[in-house]
């Protein structure tokens, strides 16, 4: 009666949609509220705007530091992705097929740095690369970057992986094909949209980072969301704004990839 | 072809019966430790960069300046510590509090509305999650500002006659840290409330229950299990979060991260800092076990063993 609706007393059910819808629009508030500023044309981000413009993106992109962010955002986000799956696909596979003592408890290990605040392991890794004098540099940004992001692959591909019957890789063994070519060909075909959750999840791990990144940032190295933290704190220009619109258009992408990934195939992502 | 591809199960079928016993020494040794070594990359790297940088983080808690315990004692007798200690649980009880009370609702009305509105719902929830972070806590700081809309607009409406402070001081960071932890609360209760037989909630009032008591002695008792999961992992995330806290907190009322961060990077005091950091770590951790105790079971646990 509480959870069919048309048994429910109209009161309640009003009082319901009611505060849901309003809860809905305060969600979505930051997000318009960004997106609408970032088009207009009051430096002092007065709204609603006095007028439309796209000045901003054209300050944005016209701007080498801005620009430069960008590439180094994503070139860190890629790498990211490829390390991350790299190590997280092999890890998968042990942690789901492997047979040996411990399999708990090496899960907890690898799911660990999800848990430990960022803020520790930001400041724990750069006290490493601060002795080792490898603050600033690509090195540094993926490295940390990957620690973050290898609990999501790796839950990811475990996720897809458990639904797989093995029986099939094992049926392509018997029919000749060698251990390593029945997995290539059988098993990450079967895989791929964990695979690819796993990598998308990898991705935006990375490129969305603020802590571990300002901590390993230097002057010549700065990702997007660095350029936009040291900027927040100086002032609020709608730049920014442009920046977050661009962030946000970003992830509505890739929530849709995954979504379309999901009604492509209902049991895994 | 059945028998064939059981046999080459072995290793995880055949420990079974008298055939298994026999089979016992037949998986090649090879193939059963093929498993293991898969982990290693990953465990290395892990390890290095890790596990290895923590654990000397945490020894220096006891080591700098002097070996002994002074920087815990600091934390504990220095009353400006204290203070950083109690607003940082303040603030993750206040968070925890208001995104339960918010998301609570929007997790029934997606579990109650038809499909399509309630994927909606759940979109939104996605999208208000998976948004950049930054983007987020920097449209706070604009609509909380003395100018800014929400001020504008109570002003407007005659409710208060001069704009609020909301933001570089604690309200700052209650409002935009519940904002962010919604999803949070909702995605896991949503899942509980799915789970549950409506059916129950009829026999409920069949039996005579009003709407009053079948809420609160039968729907919530069943949501009970996703409500504490949900509720415990917001204020462990809570506990431990730096960027909202930091740009829409001020300077006067820190929490534990931005302490730990300060520490580090303007006192260069790595002692006390690495002492914040292990007590931020025991907390989080001893909290997270308990939410693994609410867990009906884990990934890789039992349920995979064929």
């Amino acid at each position: 009666m509480l959870l069919t609706p048309n048994a429910m007393s109209r009161r309640l059910r009003f009082g319901l949609y009611t505060t849901t819808g309003v809860i809905a629009l305060l969600l979505l508030l930051p997000i318009v509220f960004i997106v609408l500023l970032s088009f207009g044309s009051s430096q002092w981000l007065v709204f609603p705007p006095p007028g439309w413009t796209l000045k901003w993106y054209e300050q944005f992109f016209s701007n080498a530091e801005w620009m430069e962010a960008a590439l180094a955002s994503l070139k860190v986000a890629l790498l990211t992705t490829v390390f991350a799956v790299a190590l997280g696909l092999p890890s998968a596979f042990a942690l789901v097929r492997g047979r040996f003592p411990g399999r708990e408890m090496l899960y907890g290990l690898f799911t660990l740095p999800m848990i430990v605040p960022l803020v520790i392991i930001a400041v724990a890794v750069y006290a490493l690369f601060l002795k080792l004098g490898y603050t600033g540099t690509l090195f540094a940004f993926v490295v940390s970057h990957v620690i973050v992001a290898l609990p999501f692959t790796i839950i990811s591909i475990i996720n897809s992986l458990k639904l797989f019957d093995q029986s099939i890789e094992d049926a392509a063994v018997i029919c000749g094909a060698s251990r390593l070519q029945a997995i290539v060909k059988v098993t990450f075909p079967a895989i791929r949209p964990g695979m690819i959750a796993g990598a998308l999840f990898a991705f935006l791990v990375s490129w969305d980072e603020v802590v571990l990144s300002v901590m390993m940032a230097s002057p010549n190295l700065q990702t997007l969301p660095v350029k936009m933290w040291t900027t927040l704190r100086q002032d609020l220009t709608p730049v920014i704004a442009v920046a977050s619109t661009l962030l946000i258009g970003l992830s509505v992408l890739v929530m849709m990839i995954a979504a379309a990934l999901r009604r492509r195939n209902p049991v895994s992502a | 072809m059945k028998v064939a591809i059981n046999a080459l199960q072995a290793p995880s079928g055949a420990a079974t019966g008298a055939k298994g016993a026999a089979m016992k020494h037949t998986p090649p040794l090879r193939e059963r430790w093929r498993g293991r070594r898969n982990l290693l990359p990953a465990l290395l790297f892990l390890g290095l960069f890790f596990f290895a940088p923590l654990i000397s983080l945490l020894l220096r808690g006891v080591l700098e300046p002097v070996p002994g315990l002074g920087n815990y004692e600091q934390l504990f007798a220095n009353s400006a510590y204290a203070r950083v200690l109690f607003n940082t649980f303040s603030v993750a009880g206040l968070v925890t509090l208001i995104s339960v009370l918010l998301g609570f609702p929007l997790a029934w009305a997606i579990t109650l509305v038809p499909r399509g509105w309630g994927r909606w719902l759940l979109n939104i929830v996605l999208l208000s999650m998976w948004t950049s972070l930054l983007a987020r806590t920097y449209s706070w700081l604009v609509l909380l500002q003395a100018s800014g809309v929400i001020n504008k607009a109570l002003m407007a409406l005659g409710i208060i006659d001069a704009p609020l402070e909301m933001v570089h001081n604690l309200t700052g960071v209650v409002i935009g840290m519940s904002y962010i932890m919604i999803p949070f609360i909702v995605l896991p209760l949503q899942a509980t409330m799915q789970a549950i037989d409506p059916m129950v909630l009829q026999a409920g009032s069949i039996c005579g229950a009003s709407p009053w008591s079948n809420f609160f002695k039968v729907f919530l008792p069943l949501c009970r299990s996703g409500l504490f999961s949900g509720a415990l992992m917001v204020f462990v995330m809570s506990l431990g979060y730096y960027v909202t806290p930091a740009l829409l907190g001020g300077a006067q009322n820190m929490m534990l991260p931005e302490f730990i961060v300060q520490q580090v990077q303007s006192f260069l005091n790595w002692g006390l800092a690495s002492a914040a950091a292990a007590l931020l770590i025991a907390i989080t951790l001893v909290l997270f076990y308990f939410y693994l105790k609410l867990q009906p079971e884990s990934p890789v646990g039992n349920s995979n063993a064929r």
